[in-house]
């Protein structure tokens, strides 16, 4: 945690030792009555600091579970970590003891969750709920706290914040609460914000409000992003990298240009391809084949080989690693030879390509 | 909030009036009647029979008895001139306007066909008991329910949650007749002879409890008075406890579960508060909403008091004397505690929606 000093916004220059999250081989298992699911099944990524990555895919691939997993937040059990390390400027926070934890979450790291409506705690004031955390990591007085809680609640846009602290959480929209939460989480000026799907209950107005407000946050708190998400409108716009995870694993991950613009994987494309575009005017929406595998009887090889137009003989047999492709941007034996096997050629999947200009304009 | 309160008070008017008319049909309705208690009474002929109706008002038809019950109907009148009171004034009017005495209206539930004694005085005499009981019973049986619910939720499949999930089903399986008899039999019986088998008082040291002599006395020994009655308290307030903490544990124990599972619950947590203040300030406040509903209707238990446990212990209480004034088919008595238990409920609902209204902030009168 040596050269973590420089300013936030110059991204693209810093250091690769800048690494604020690493996240290696996470596997996490959750035992219940039918079997065991592998919600999280072998994930590696990092943020830098100040970077915002997106982590996209369909419910139930495992993005939610990763954040909660990252955040120690999963009941344990049925949840279990199987094995991995999550370091978090050089500590593994998997090794932490609760009380120390109990001081990064929070304070170090901040969680925006996806339902405003029942995320805060309807028998306590606004202005309670964030002061709590601020005297409890800043060890300010109950008075200071009330009042850093008005000024968050000021920098989240909400106006008359003075009389809004005092109100419970019933009295206020939906989009009104989620940026109280993104207040609450700012409070203790974390250093990674992890977002859970900020914008999927909110009405299609308020969700780019909320978007523009976690980015403008972001630029001037200089916290790191992780940005979990369906949408991947809302990846275009607001991220640097972006991981698409499938069946919990990752696999895709780039900088949102190559990956938006060139993707690879079949599934990527799928999900780009799925996106309605204005010139597709009485044309049948395009939809990934199939659904998501049955997390107790996961395919042999390839977990997306069942739903992959171009599947051929490796995937039925062999399952792809993202870390064994060369550069590790792609979990696809279309790219990385399986042994024994030539990678075919392709072409058609570029038309893809196309299709995600949409999205961006 | 206020307003709330006046209009509640003001709507419960009506529903009263509705009560004494149910309660009044049901007890008519009964088999028997005021002078079945002379049934097996060979001496009682057909002439004492009608003597006795008439001078117990029961010779009248149905709605003049229920109008004089009410205090509607002025019972030294004759005609139309019974809605008159003595002065001229409509009878239902308050006393000092109509000199209308007796009935509902002017405070008067009427005299016990039992034991001659005005039915308010004998009830309120029978109320300290019940309240003492109940009231000790209620107190500990809602804060153990409370701490045995708590920790079983928040160690959830636990052996203690196991513990006590076994527990809350004997105990409410468990008759109460039963386990007052079975501890009478071993704390009173001839082998561990350390507790009272009944009664509120020891009565070959002290004067009955509530009679006249009592009060003088118990001024004179404080102590001794005190120590007394929580000896006979012991077994029967065990007994409500056992059997009442079984549901209201479950019951907190499910609603403290469910608090937990929240979303905010969650928030709290990735703010990094202590697992401590998590569950006790977010998710046991939560949790309490529904159990402040649940202890407000359990008020009336304070007044009706337990029926079995009074009975077993022969405890000198409202329960006790429901009993004895249904085996006596003693109708002014029972009527005037059928009335008295439903306004209670009334009120309990009342004082239930208000304290509701108190805790939880979205709620708005």
């Amino acid at each position: 945690m040596s050269a973590s000093m420089a300013a936030p916004g110059l991204l693209a220059d810093r250091p690769a030792n800048d690494i604020l999250l690493d996240v290696r081989d996470l596997r996490t298992y959750f035992h219940v009555m039918d079997g065991t699911v592998r919600a999280v099944d072998g994930v590696s990524f990092s943020i830098r600091r100040g970077q915002t990555l997106g982590i996209v895919g369909e419910s139930g691939c495992g993005k939610s579970v990763t954040a909660l997993s990252i955040m120690r937040l999963l009941d344990i059990p049925p949840a279990e970590i199987a094995s991995g390390e999550i370091i978090f400027e050089g500590r593994n926070l998997l090794k932490l003891s609760e009380d120390e934890m109990r001081e990064v979450r929070g304070n170090d790291i901040a969680m925006i969750f996806q339902e405003p409506m029942t995320s805060l705690n309807p028998v306590f004031t606004i202005g309670d709920q964030i002061a709590e955390a601020v005297m409890l990591h800043q060890g300010l007085s109950r008075k200071e706290a009330w009042n850093k809680a008005i000024e968050s609640l000021k920098a989240v846009g909400i106006n008359n914040p003075e009389r809004r602290v005092k109100q419970y959480p019933h009295e206020m929209s939906g989009g009104m609460r989620q940026r109280v939460m993104i207040a609450m989480a700012l409070s203790c000026d974390p250093k990674l914000l992890i977002a859970d799907e900020p914008t999927t209950a909110l009405d299609v107005t308020i969700q780019a409000q909320i978007l523009e407000l976690i980015r403008m946050v972001q630029d001037e708190t200089g916290a790191a992003l992780m940005l979990i998400t369906h949408d991947l409108g809302v990846v275009a716009e607001t991220v640097h990298d972006i991981a698409v995870m499938y069946a919990g694993r990752i696999v895709e991950q780039g900088s949102v240009d190559e990956v938006l613009l060139s993707p690879k994987h079949p599934y990527t494309e799928g999900l780009i391809r799925s996106i309605p575009s204005r010139g597709m005017r009485g044309q049948r929406l395009n939809v990934i084949k199939g659904t998501v595998p049955n997390p107790f009887n996961m395919p042999e090889g390839c977990n997306f080989a069942p739903r992959c137009p171009y599947a051929f003989e490796p995937c039925w047999t062999l399952d792809p690693q993202i870390e064994e492709a060369d550069p590790p941007d792609v979990a696809c034996w279309l790219y990385t030879p399986a042994p024994g096997f030539l990678a075919p050629k392709r072409g058609a999947q570029r038309v893809a390509g196309e299709l995600a200009s949409g999205i961006r304009s | 909030m206020s307003k709330y309160i006046i209009r509640r008070l003001i709507q419960a008017i009506p529903v009263l009036f509705g009560i004494t008319i149910v309660v009044y049909a049901i007890l008519l309705a009964a088999p028997g009647g005021p002078t079945a208690r002379f049934a097996n009474n060979p001496k009682f002929t057909e002439a004492d029979r009608e003597k006795f109706k008439k001078a117990w008002g029961l010779d009248q038809p149905i709605p003049v008895q229920y109008c004089r019950w009410m205090g509607i109907c002025n019972p030294e009148n004759e005609g139309l001139a019974v809605f008159i009171g003595s002065t001229g004034w409509p009878a239902f009017l308050p006393t000092s306007i109509s000199g209308t005495t007796n009935g509902l209206l002017h405070g008067d539930l009427g005299v016990s066909i039992d034991t001659g004694e005005a039915v308010a005085s004998r009830i309120a005499r029978a109320a300290l008991p019940t309240f003492i009981l109940a009231g000790n019973a209620l107190v500990i049986w809602i804060l153990v329910a409370l701490l045995i619910g708590v920790y079983a939720a928040i160690h959830r499949y636990s052996l203690f949650d196991q513990a006590a999930t076994v527990f809350a089903y004997v105990g409410y399986a468990m008759p109460t007749f039963w386990l007052g008899i079975m501890l009478i039999f071993l704390f009173s019986g001839p082998g561990l002879n350390i507790l009272p088998a009944g009664g509120m008082t020891e009565t070959r040291l002290s004067p009955p409890f509530g009679s006249d002599t009592y009060w003088p006395y118990f001024a004179a020994n404080p102590a001794t008075a005190i120590v007394d009655i929580v000896k006979h308290l012991i077994l029967p307030v065990f007994t409500l406890v056992v059997v009442n903490i079984a549901g209201d544990s479950r019951f907190i124990r499910s609603s403290m579960l469910e608090a937990l599972g929240q979303d905010y619950v969650r928030t709290a947590k990735a703010k990094g508060l202590p697992v401590r203040v998590v569950i006790f300030k977010h998710a046991l406040r939560n949790a309490l909403l529904p159990v402040v509903t649940n202890i407000g209707l359990e008020i009336p238990f304070l007044f009706t008091g337990a029926i079995v446990t009074e009975t077993i212990f022969s405890w000198p209480g409202i329960g006790r004397m429901t009993i004895e004034a249904t085996r006596s088919f003693d109708y002014p008595t029972l009527m005037g505690l059928l009335l008295i238990t439903s306004a209670l409920v009334v009120l309990a609902n009342l004082i239930a929606d208000i304290t509701y209204a108190i805790v939880d902030p979205r709620i708005k009168y």
